[in-house]
């Protein structure tokens, strides 16, 4: 597979969310607010990069019976790594606080194992590095995308920042996870609809 | 070499386990400073916020440092109490030695089985007292601070948090200013029991009045966090009623 592909694919004709339905659960979780979305985002696109690069570069070191346990060990430490460093900024420490668990189960994405068991475990450090940070975007993208109509009717606001008008009443609905499911339901319909090999016969 | 077999196994996941192990300890060890600080913080200003010194977002906007700061020039005293009202040690004001969520967790056990514990009480310069609540909430823990005026029953104000409420809903304890507003004025019954209420349909009211001064409305959409909160506001004013009946009856 070409560089360009492996990076371009998981953006969209293979995005993580809409064609390979992986990241479901935190994709509802996480995108009551574009901050938390943003974070959350670059957090899994960490995770899964430099993950797959660990992984990639000791591939052929691990013994095929204890594979997924050596995934799982190297996956947990980025994730508790990159908890660690949110709660230790002043800038990320509210944003941390607010994910709460949801960073901390970043580890339990099927996205980052996936990839790395389909991707990262069969090639170089340097595609597996692009193919794990280029899935985290794809999944990052769904995410802002939905968090944005999240925000925006569910709280009126953009980053925290008023846009509606001040006579604007929140909507409740839009704050629970429902919505998002109906949000990537109306999301993986344009996608298909633009992309006809998609659609089963 | 054989990848497969038991000894390499064995000794591989040995080694990975090891280094992961060193690395995490590491990282945790030199980043535990950072992390206290941002938490200490956080906890100062919930405090200032429930003491009406600011809005969180304000705190939130002037960083850390003005943070500890604005805390250091309004404290006047702090320390810890037990059962009766008495105290028990001093708080350190120059390190402005507050209690984290994990202290007050550490607190409520004993704070429950009524006995055994020390709790913090926050005395700022302009009369007001500051104390804090803790308790579980639907998914997690909530706790918080509320203010009294310097008669030791009437509520100033009132700051709470949680870990993991459902945003939107139970989460409103903590994002929604008109409930925290609902406290202002309020008084806490001390010595009786419920020392205070949160009540799910609204408050009872007459003519337009509530028909107690500790009665407030619960969130609708989240009666399981506004009982929880409830219990936990009850609890540990509970345990504070010896603290402020003491102070009542030196002013009468």
């Amino acid at each position: 597979m070409k560089l360009k592909e492996t990076i371009l694919d998981p953006i969209f004709k293979s995005n993580p969310i809409t064609v390979l339905v992986l990241g479901i659960c935190s994709s509802l979780a996480v995108t009551v607010t574009l901050k938390g979305a943003l974070v959350m985002a670059i957090s899994v696109m960490i995770v899964c990069g430099i993950s797959s690069l660990i992984l990639s570069t000791m591939r052929n070191t691990i013994p095929g019976r204890v594979r997924i346990i050596v995934q799982l060990v190297v996956v947990a430490m980025m994730v508790i790594l990159v908890d660690q460093i949110l709660k230790s900024f002043e800038a990320t420490y509210p944003i941390d606080k607010q994910l709460s668990v949801y960073i901390s189960l970043i580890i339990t994405n099927c996205i980052v194992m996936g990839r790395i068991e389909a991707f990262a475990l069969g090639n170089k450090p340097i595609p597996s590095l692009l193919d794990g940070l280029a899935n985290g975007a794809g999944y990052g993208m769904i995410l802002l995308i939905v968090a944005f109509f999240r925000e925006l009717l569910g709280s009126g606001t953009l980053f925290g920042l008023q846009v509606m008008p001040a006579g604007y009443v929140t909507n409740n609905l839009v704050i629970l996870p429902p919505f998002a499911l109906i949000l990537l339901g109306c999301i993986v319909w344009v996608q298909r609809s633009i992309q006809k090999d998609l659609q089963e016969k | 070499m054989n990848t497969n077999s038991n000894l390499y196994t064995v000794i591989y996941t040995t080694v990975i386990v090891v280094v992961v192990a060193a690395v995490l300890a590491f990282v945790s060890q030199s980043l535990k400073s950072k992390q206290d600080a941002n938490e200490k913080a956080e906890t100062i200003s919930q405090m200032l916020t429930a003491g009406g010194f600011g809005t969180k977002a304000e705190f939130q906007a002037m960083g850390n440092a003005k943070v500890l700061e604005t805390y250091g020039n309004e404290i006047e005293s702090a320390f810890t109490v037990n059962a009766e009202g008495a105290q028990v040690a001093t708080l350190d004001l120059a390190a402005k030695e507050v209690f984290s969520p994990k202290q007050l967790k550490a607190q409520n056990y004993k704070v429950k089985a009524g006995e055994g514990y020390a709790i913090p009480v926050f005395i700022f310069k302009n009369g007001i007292t500051v104390v804090p609540v803790y308790g579980a909430g639907l998914w997690g823990p909530v706790w918080g601070y509320i203010a009294f005026e310097a008669d030791g029953k009437t509520i100033h104000g009132a700051y709470f948090d949680h870990e993991s409420e459902t945003a939107g809903l139970g989460a409103k304890i903590k994002d929604d200013p008109a409930f925290q507003a609902e406290f202002v004025g309020e008084q806490a019954y001390f010595g009786q029991s419920p020392v205070f209420s949160i009540i799910k349909g609204g408050a009872p009211k007459e003519d337009g009045k509530s028909v107690a001064d500790n009665q407030i409305d619960a969130i609708t959409g989240a009666t399981m966090t506004s009982n929880g909160l409830d219990a936990a506001i009850n609890a540990w004013l509970g345990a504070y009623a010896g603290y402020f009946g003491t102070v009542k009856t030196v002013e009468e």
